[in-house]
């Protein structure tokens, strides 16, 4: 995760003086908006012959007509010893002032390119720069890391306040911010002399004897064909010299023009390093585009908004790494902890690890893995380690692998527990890569590689059991997660089923608290959300929170669950007991492999029970009309037949496609979701093998049912569900 | 107003014909107006009696891609690959004065030599030839203006 060592270091050393680049930068874009909006206008088809004739008609001793980017045309001019430079109406010749380019805006391109320091400063810019494309595209790999694939970038970014402000700003001027930072080198090589602009050296050209006299500058061919919005720079040819010649310069390139016959003595192209010189001029400073020039303006602004932003970030990240009370010096401990975490959640664990061993009289040291070194001293070794995306290694152990293949094994027993996301296809990879490098090297283990999945409290307890057991002695481990910050949300209303086996179940509705954007921005308050992401809920005697599929999304304005009362469940029996204007405490936790971003494609839906809920928030929220289908298996429709009124006025309004249920328990019902699915097998085939997504949700043995029953129809046209997740096309989300 | 002066002092290359050891050392002083504007590039040169450049005794401004819009100078030296050997320095400020001593051989002197300064500024105009004077015995010390940039210009001879 070189990445984000990039991103993270260039952003905070070099984004402080990127500061001064990024604001002097959006001052300057106001100057090609000001210049156009003061210019006259150019009219059609107005030649540069004529304009240089009505111009020498109104303006004696003119020497040079230039058009600026902005279409101002400025005229030169040295008459009666005096040197004029005067602002000039295409239209009509005439001079409308005096022109004087802007000191104060000089004084912002001086310290936007050389800080005022001259070459060394322009040095130090051209840095900026190259760390600014840097940061740019180690921004682009994060975010589409972060969404889950290239493919996803266009998908919603979640998280805090600081977070999205970070990430959706970020996709919006990241290839403004590229572009600017490419542009910037290709100027500076040129100021460098790195390239050579100049085509070739300028042709030997000289007038001819002036037996006719001089030729009026509207019966010059060239300059008579060459219209006004082409032309760069007419240098009239000087009175003292009788060979002079007249001389144009276009985006195209230069020529050379007799005074006396009006030929065209030479013809110079420009080069293409001059081209794009030019180019790279345009696009970076706005300059005869006073629309980008507004963009590029923007950009500037958001760079100190993606330092402070991105600051914050860091600090908040730092903040997490947990403090660890007794860590022996390794040389001292009988036992080593390493972990590998991505976002600092794994050393929660760890922690837990640490306090037990140390309450069972073991001398402990913790560290993060990439320090693994196992000394003389230690018996047993636990490596703690999460899998980041598609099985790749957290950024600060990124060489730890390479590091354990070169580590000669010891005695000592080193044990392996993995912690990852079912929903990804690399479930636990990078935790089974360690696991088989250790073994290739031949250390032994204590207990066999084990898997935490979504940070699960009980899973951990459980594989402290198993250690202890192990090791011999009880071993208690007692991991409190990190509860996030919480809200408060208000019970608006609940819907009571009576629940197919005996459970009985409800669909609660709290209000989403609306809140001001600060509170908003510095992660106070609830954040955004989306069905299928996951509600946390905190019972009220401190027990772990529980997580539960959300069926609404923030765009809908509140906060929808649907809970079935388990016998001895703590949290939901606390759920079931809230009545109307009740309020709990609960957090939102991102689901992003499940939730639905915007889609046309069709989205196959399969729920069973209360699973329904997320699936029921994807159809709410299909503004879009895209085509889903829904398989949904209940018990008895007299019992638990969640949203059955929701759904057939979805179905009215055509956000839902196709509805098919099953009725488990009532004669002829059509027994379970799956044997609906092998039913419909020949249209499954037709829609996934379409392009569609598939999105199924309940117990893990009803999903299990369901890819079974999907792996058996799409084997005649070669797929398979676990294709499909490869894909990203198939997810769960499975209690 | 007295404005602050800033004194280049360069040892500009010797310029002297085959043959004619016999040389003199000449100071040129050019200093620049108050055009409001980034510095200025100058070149100084010298033209024979048939306006054939003859040699540059200094380039002031560091930046070949600038080059082009001192465009006499440009053109003229443009065959002399040794133009910009040991005669560039850094280009002039407003208001500031370039002094320039190079070594000349006695036979240019009243030779119908001509001294040239190109000048240029920055996002302003272009100025071939700001100045053009003789290089004449009698013409030294004299002071004499330019067209657009040089508020005046001056040779000694030594």
């Amino acid at each position: 995760m070189l990445w984000r060592t990039i991103h993270r270091w260039l952003g905070l050393v070099a984004g402080t003086v990127a500061l001064v680049l990024g604001l002097t930068g959006a001052v300057l874009s106001l100057d090609p908006v000001l210049s156009r909006w003061q210019a006259a206008p150019t009219p059609n088809g107005l030649s540069v012959a004529q304009l240089a004739e009505r111009v020498a008609a109104s303006t004696p001793g003119v020497e040079e007509i230039r058009r600026l980017p902005s279409g101002e045309v400025v005229v030169y001019a040295f008459d009666n010893g005096q040197a004029r430079a005067s602002r000039v109406d295409p239209a009509s010749g005439q001079v409308l002032g005096a022109y004087q380019p802007s000191a104060t805006m000089r004084w912002f391109k001086n310290l936007h390119r050389s800080f005022l320091l001259g070459d060394a400063g322009r040095l130090a810019a051209a840095g900026i720069a190259l760390a600014m494309g840097l940061i740019s595209v180690s921004g682009l790999v994060l975010l589409a890391r972060r969404l889950g694939g290239w493919r996803q970038l266009g998908g919603r970014v979640r998280g805090t306040g600081v977070q999205r402000l970070h990430g959706v700003t970020g996709r919006l001027v990241l290839a403004v911010l590229l572009l600017t930072s490419i542009t910037a080198l290709t100027l500076s090589a040129a100021t460098f002399g790195l390239v050579t602009l100049d085509a070739a050296p300028e042709p030997e050209v000289a007038s001819s004897a002036a037996t006719t006299g001089e030729r009026p500058v509207a019966q010059l061919p060239l300059l008579r064909e060459l219209p006004l919005r082409d032309l760069r720079k007419l240098n009239f040819p000087s009175i003292d010299d009788p060979a002079d010649t007249w001389q144009v310069t276009t985006a195209q390139g230069q020529g050379w023009i007799d005074r006396h016959s009006g030929q065209t003595l030479a013809w110079q192209p420009a080069s293409t390093a001059q081209r794009i010189n030019d180019w790279a001029q345009l696009l970076h400073t706005g300059e005869g585009a006073w629309v980008w020039a507004p963009v590029l303006g923007l950009a500037g602004l958001c760079i100190p908004m993606f330092w402070v932003t991105g600051g914050m970030l860091w600090w908040q990240a730092r903040r997490q790494r947990p403090h660890l009370a007794s860590n022996s010096a390794p040389a001292q401990a009988d036992t080593l902890i390493f972990v590998a975490s991505e976002n600092g959640s794994t050393w929660g664990f760890a922690q837990a690890l640490h306090a037990a061993l140390v309450q069972g009289g073991h001398r402990v040291h913790t560290a993060g893995l990439e320090g693994f070194a196992v000394p003389a001293s230690a018996r047993q070794v636990f490596v703690l380690a999460a899998t980041y995306g598609d099985g790749q290694a957290p950024a600060h152990a990124a060489h730890a692998l390479k590091r354990i293949a070169r580590t000669p094994a010891t005695p000592a027993r080193v044990t392996v527990l993995g912690f990852g996301d079912r929903q990804f296809g690399a479930f636990c990879a990078y935790a089974e890569a360690l696991d088989a490098a250790l073994r290739e090297r031949g250390w032994t283990t204590l207990v066999p590689l084990a898997r935490i999945h979504q940070q699960s409290a009980q899973e951990f307890v459980r594989w402290g059991e198993q250690v202890g057991q192990a090791l011999g002695e009880p071993l208690a481990l007692r991991y409190r997660p990190r509860i996030p910050r919480t809200s408060e949300l208000e019970l608006v209303s609940r819907q009571d089923y009576p629940g197919g086996a005996g459970e009985p179940a409800a669909i609660l509705r709290f209000k989403w608290p609306q809140v001001g954007w600060l509170a908003r921005i510095t992660g106070r308050a609830l954040p955004r959300f989306a069905a299928g992401d996951l509600l946390g809920v905190l019972p009220p005697d401190g027990a772990a929170p529980r997580l539960y599929s959300l069926a609404s999304s923030s765009r809908d304005g509140f906060v929808e669950i649907c809970v079935r009362r388990r016998a001895g469940g703590v949290c939901s029996g606390y759920l079931h007991g809230l009545q109307p204007g009740a309020r709990i405490q609960a957090f939102i936790r991102p689901n992003p492999a499940f939730t639905l971003g915007a889609t046309r494609r069709p989205v196959m839906l399969i729920g069973a029970g209360t699973g329904v809920a997320p699936l029921a928030g994807f159809i709410r929220g299909n503004a879009g009309r895209a085509p889903m289908h829904l398989y949904y298996g209940v018990r008895d429709p007299a019992l638990d037949y969640f949203f059955e009124a929701d759904l057939q006025r979805w179905l009215d309004e055509q956000r839902l496609a196709s509805l098919n249920t099953t009725f488990s328990r009532t004669p002829q019902g059509g027994g379970y979701v799956q044997d609906a699915l092998k039913r419909d097998a020949a249209r499954l085939r037709k829609l996934i093998s379409g392009g569609a997504i598939v999105r199924v949700c309940g117990s893990q043995a009803m999903a299990r049912g369901v890819a079974q029953a999907l792996d058996a129809i799409l084997g005649t046209v070669g797929l398979s569900v676990q294709q499909l997740k490869a894909h990203r096309r198939y997810a769960e989300d499975t209690f | 107003m007295k404005k602050p002066v800033l004194t280049t002092l360069a040892a500009a290359g010797a310029l002297a014909l085959p043959a004619l050891a016999q040389s003199r050392e000449v100071t040129l002083s050019t200093q620049l107006k108050n055009y409001g504007g980034d510095g200025a590039y100058l070149a100084v040169y010298l033209t024979d009696a048939k306006g054939a450049y003859a040699g540059t005794l200094w380039v002031a401004g560091g930046k070949a891609k600038y080059y082009k819009h001192l465009a006499d100078w440009n053109r003229l030296s443009a065959g002399d690959a040794k133009r910009l050997q040991g005669v560039t320095g850094a280009s002039v400020g407003a208001g500031r004065t370039l002094k320039v001593t190079a070594d000349l051989a006695d036979a240019l002197i009243d030779a119908g030599y001509e001294i040239h300064v190109d000048a240029a500024v920055e996002d302003m105009r272009d100025s071939p030839s700001d100045i053009r004077v003789p290089l004449t015995a009698a013409g030294a010390g004299k002071a004499q203006a330019g067209k657009a940039y040089i508020q005046s210009f001056s040779y000694q001879l030594k």
